[in-house]
């Protein structure tokens, strides 16, 4: 689904070029379920950014289902991103002044699907992560955990093929974090394919494969048995 | 999707009250004032615009080599003129100022007789309702016989109420007798109209010898003297200037000592604004006015909207995590872009919306405030609501864009992130409007001061004659026979009232004006060019220089008997100091017992000093008083002690020796400061802006105070770790934006100064623009922004710091 070779990102400030992605390269099949470690600067959220079509590499192929993608547009690049993936951040990224109906009904508006539709869907998936009875609750209303899983409804509701999670337990405790692994779990085996930025092992371990990474550039990975 | 958009929007609003209050609160005010001035602006110039011949009709203006347009000219030239010219289809003769006079409508018992002074009394050609397009409530809308007039709706209903006032009859008494008239016609008096009046006189009643009761220079088919205005109907198509140069040879033939005159026809579309500022001929409103207010109008339009942008695009960096969290869910950049735009044009409709509502309320206030009757229908044209939806548009989209094109072009995560590098460059933008705001307001606040002090300075400032507790009293206007008896013992009646201590007569008063100018008047061995220079004339009695306190610096006033004999029999006048100096004597030798020439030869037995008898914008002219027993107003000097009962006893002997005539009084001062009611007006209308230029422009730096204490939240939590006090915190966040006043102060001063000392030129006598009106201006600018910013800053300063750590 994914193939990455010889990808290069460069940050230049007026004074310091930082090199965040080094001739990377880097394969994720579709189904898989991916997690990408390493410390902090290592380049972790610049690949994801990347894969996720919110950035453009400066160097390098990007073949996305076959197609190059290196090169796009940014409008060319938010068409593909709307239709085939979804983002769940450590943040959660809620939008504050609406409900919880109204941001997972969002992709759903700028894909263009009619309002009867919207509100089916909309209502399915809130079902499956098990928060209809907060659909008409502001973000600030809710705990973390609650947050996220709206967070994830959002993310899947347009039915993407990819889902892109960077620390999505990042700012929950263990419980709420089990739950959303869980939930990403699930979505996996129902077909997504899972590409998840963490720090923690614990959560890495949901995967089928750790890619470790370092100054931009792969240096390990291990297959979950 | 629409839906979505104003959900947001409105959600945002909600939540955000203090700067949607601020936003919405400032346009509002903004427009609010800006509707208010254009309502005035549109009305200028809309004037006269109501008549269907706008296009058509024109006053005969001459104009001569030496001097300025007269626009007063004889009336017998109309009708030679729309014989021998075949492009003028018709013409109207107006003569204002001469009629004005009492009226008296004689009723049948038992209703009580009617009687009421009327300045606003004019005679007209019959085909004047016609001509103007006035619209007609009843009669007929021609009346060319004699003895006919047209009454305004006004009139009609204070003289008969409900009834019909067409063929009634009514006693006109002004300075050609008393004679009756029959009415014809009943008008509305269009609001929008130069010509003004309450009551039309047919002209041809002047016709008859008898009616002009010996003044034989009313003769309306005469060529001599010019008393009306001539209103040229011209043939459609015809060419305005053509006509011109043809009447101009046609005058020239007829008389050839008019050789240096030019006849320029002025279209009605430029008799009341005219087309320039160095446009050559008289006009009823004032151009320069109107630009200054529609100045006035724009800049506080764009304080408020400036405000606006500047609010806006500070809060846009709250809206950047909503801005990439769209993006990364699939929102296009123009999806965005409309969102945004159409959020500030929902805003801004709102604002407007408010406004209209304001302007609603206070339009009374406003319309007493200055002086007219206006209403928000005044600007429904086309025009306006093609400039004021673009306006709309363009306010919208420049708010708007900063959000809406800037913050969208950014990659979604470092919007996300906050990370939006354009932030420095955001807030210098928003210093420099801040400047713009407040560099209006402190101009403002500065012409302001200077305005008043002007006006101060003229009120205060010493003019040469005492006009505390002066009485005036009109004169008779309805006279009859041994009418100069009764004056005469009138005059000496007041001097027995024993409250009165001193009294005069006079046939103008000064603050009003003065008889007539002559020219021609030359000193016994005159100057080559001394005959061209022209003098006030001014008829009073020889106690009127007493009465108002004006020195003599040489000689003394006429005695009893020359003002008794009248001047012209006598021929003693009394000169002030300036009509000396121009007539070439040496106001330090003796002037007394010199003669004069003026036709015959007349002796100067008097020189007073020189003294305002005029408002401080004019110049002192000079003026030479002519002895009379006069009865054109009586002037008596009496303490204010137990008034109400000191005018009865005055209007009690008025009545009794001058039946038919209403009893009218004034304060000699009153009537002096009256003539400053236009610069108070104008104060008025500045102080007005300042204030509210100023509060828009302190709303604007609340709100960015506001901003920048929450944007340095961490910044002070750190500092007050470090040990910062909260002055030295206050200090810190007020400083940049009392940088930003200073700087406005800076920039305000020499434009303000420039434009006061402009506008000073009008003026005669100036008060001086001295340095301490900058200082007051500037420390006033600098006190309020302070305790604007202050609120802010302290609350920001006295917050605990652990909070805004941990909430980082």
């Amino acid at each position: 689904m994914i193939k990455i070779s010889e990808l290069e990102k460069i940050y230049r400030t007026e004074d310091v070029e930082t090199v965040a992605l080094n001739k990377l390269t880097f394969e994720v099949k579709e189904g898989e379920f991916v997690a990408v470690m390493g410390p902090s600067g290592c380049g972790k959220s610049t690949l994801l950014n990347i894969v996720g079509l919110l950035d453009d590499p400066d160097d390098g192929s990007f073949l996305f289902n076959g197609t190059e993608v290196a090169k796009y547009t940014e409008r060319k690049r938010a068409d593909l991103r709307k239709r085939n993936i979804g983002f769940v951040f450590q943040s959660f990224n809620l939008i504050d002044e609406l409900t919880v109906f109204e941001n997972v009904e969002l992709p759903l508006i700028y894909l263009g699907v009619k309002a009867p539709e919207r509100k089916t869907r909309v209502e399915f998936v809130l079902d499956k992560m098990q928060i209809m009875h907060r659909r008409n609750h502001y973000p600030q209303q809710l705990s973390g955990g609650q947050q996220q899983r709206v967070a994830v409804a959002r993310a899947v509701v347009n039915n993407p093929k990819l889902i892109l999670a960077d620390e999505p337990t990042g700012n929950l405790d263990s419980s709420n974090g089990n739950e959303v692994m869980q939930l990403l779990t699930d979505l996996n085996e129902q077909g997504t394919t899972i590409i998840m930025v963490t720090h923690s092992e614990h959560d890495a371990r949901y995967s089928h494969r750790i890619i470790r990474m370092l100054d931009g550039q792969t240096v390990m990975e291990n297959i979950m048995v | 999707m629409i839906r979505n958009y104003f959900t947001v929007a409105f959600r945002n609003l909600l939540r955000n009250k203090q700067f949607s209050l601020i936003n919405i609160l400032g346009l509002a005010l903004g427009i609010g004032v800006f509707l208010f001035i254009m309502q005035f602006v549109a009305f200028e110039w809309s004037t006269n615009r109501f008549s269907k011949n706008f296009d058509r009709l024109y006053r005969v203006n001459v104009q001569s080599k030496k001097g300025d347009a007269v626009y007063n000219v004889p009336p017998g030239y109309a009708p030679i003129l729309k014989q021998q010219v075949p492009a003028i289809e018709n013409y109207v003769r107006i003569a204002d100022g001469i009629a004005s006079g009492v009226v008296t409508y004689a009723a049948p018992t038992p209703i009580k007789d009617r009687t009421f002074r009327e300045e606003q009394m004019i005679y007209v050609d019959g085909s004047f309702l016609q001509a103007f397009s006035f619209p007609l409530v009843a009669g007929t809308p021609t009346f060319s016989e004699p003895n006919t007039l047209a009454l305004s709706e006004t009139t009609s209903k204070k003289l008969f109420g409900t009834d019909n006032a067409i063929g009634k009859v009514l006693m006109v008494s002004n300075q050609f007798g008393n004679t009756p008239y029959t009415v014809r016609a009943v008008y509305k008096q269009p609001a929008a109209s130069d010509v003004k009046a309450e009551i039309l006189l047919s002209l041809q009643t002047l016709e008859s010898k008898a009616a002009r009761g010996g003044n034989d220079w009313a003769d309306p088919s005469g060529l001599e003297s010019g008393f009306v205005n001539i209103f040229l109907l011209l043939q459609k198509g015809a060419d305005a200037k053509l006509v011109g140069s043809n009447i101009t040879n046609l005058v020239k033939k007829a008389n050839p000592g008019a050789n240096d005159d030019t006849i320029t026809l002025q279209p009605l579309s430029e008799l009341h604004l005219a087309p320039s500022f160095s446009y050559p001929l008289q006009t009823y409103g004032s151009l320069l006015q109107v630009v200054v207010f529609f100045c006035v109008a724009v800049l506080i339009l764009l304080i408020a909207w400036v405000n606006y942008i500047n609010l806006s695009t500070a809060q846009a960096t709250n809206r950047a995590k909503e801005v990439g969290v769209r993006k990364v869910l699939g929102a296009s950049r123009s999806q965005l872009v409309v969102q945004y735009l159409a959020e500030t044009f929902l805003l801004t409709l709102a604002s407007v919306v408010v406004a209209l509502v304001l302007v609603t309320l206070l339009q009374p206030y406003f319309n007493d405030f200055t002086g007219r009757q206006l209403a928000l229908s005044v600007l429904n044209s086309g025009w306006f609501w093609i400039a004021g939806i673009s306006l709309l548009l363009a306010g919208s989209l420049l708010s708007g864009s900063y959000v809406a094109f800037v913050l969208t072009a950014y990659k979604p995560i470092s919007v996300m992130k906050g990370s939006v590098q354009s932030s420095v460059k955001g807030f210098s933008m928003r210093k420099g409007l801040v400047v713009f705001q407040f560099t209006i307001s402190i101009v403002f606040i500065i012409a302001t001061i200077i305005l008043y002090n002007q006006l101060q300075y003229m009120k205060t400032e010493k003019l040469g004659m005492d006009l505390d507790q002066l009485v005036v009293i009109q004169g008779p206007t309805v006279t009859s026979e041994g009418q100069a008896a009764r004056n005469v013992s009138f005059k000496n009646a007041l001097g027995q009232l024993p409250f009165v201590k001193k009294y005069a007569a006079s046939n103008n008063i000064p603050g009003q004006g003065y008889n007539f100018s002559a020219g021609g008047i030359t000193s016994l061995s005159p100057q080559n060019g001394d005959d061209k220079k022209s003098y006030s004339m001014f008829i009073c009695d020889e106690r009127f220089f007493d009465t108002y306190g004006i020195q003599f610096a040489q000689g003394q006033t006429f005695s009893r008997n020359d003002a008794e004999s009248s001047w012209n029999n006598v021929r003693k006048v009394i000169i002030n100091e300036k009509a000396a100096r121009e007539l070439g004597f040496n106001t330090t030798e003796n002037i007394i017992g010199k003669k004069i020439k003026w036709g015959e030869t007349f002796e100067v037995i008097g020189v007073v000093k020189d003294y305002h008898h005029l408002s401080l914008r004019e110049a002192i002219k000079p003026t030479i008083y002519l002895g009379s027993v006069s009865y054109g107003y009586f002037t008596l000097q009496t303490d204010t002690r137990d008034m109400g009962n000191k005018i009865s006893a005055i209007k009690k002997l008025y009545s009794s020796t001058f039946p038919g005539n209403p009893f009218e009084y004034i304060f000699a001062d009153e009537r002096y400061d009256r003539q400053y009611a236009s610069e108070q007006k104008l104060g008025n209308v500045f102080i007005a802006a300042a204030c509210i230029a100023i509060l828009i422009a302190c709303l604007g730096l609340y709100g960015l105070a506001a901003f920048t204490a929450r944007q340095r939240t961490k910044e002070i939590g750190i500092r007050k770790v470090l040990g910062a006090s909260i002055t030295s915190i206050t200090t810190l966040l007020s400083k940049d934006f009392i940088i930003l006043v200073i700087i406005s102060i800076v920039i305000a001063s020499p434009i303000a100064w420039w434009a006061m000392h402009s506008w000073l030129q009008d003026f005669a006598y100036q008060a001086s623009i001295s340095w301490w009106i900058f200082i007051v201006a500037g420390t006033m600018a600098i006190a309020i922004a302070w305790s604007t910013i202050s609120f802010q800053a302290i609350k920001a300063a006295r917050a605990n710091p652990v909070k805004s750590l941990r909430s980082e």
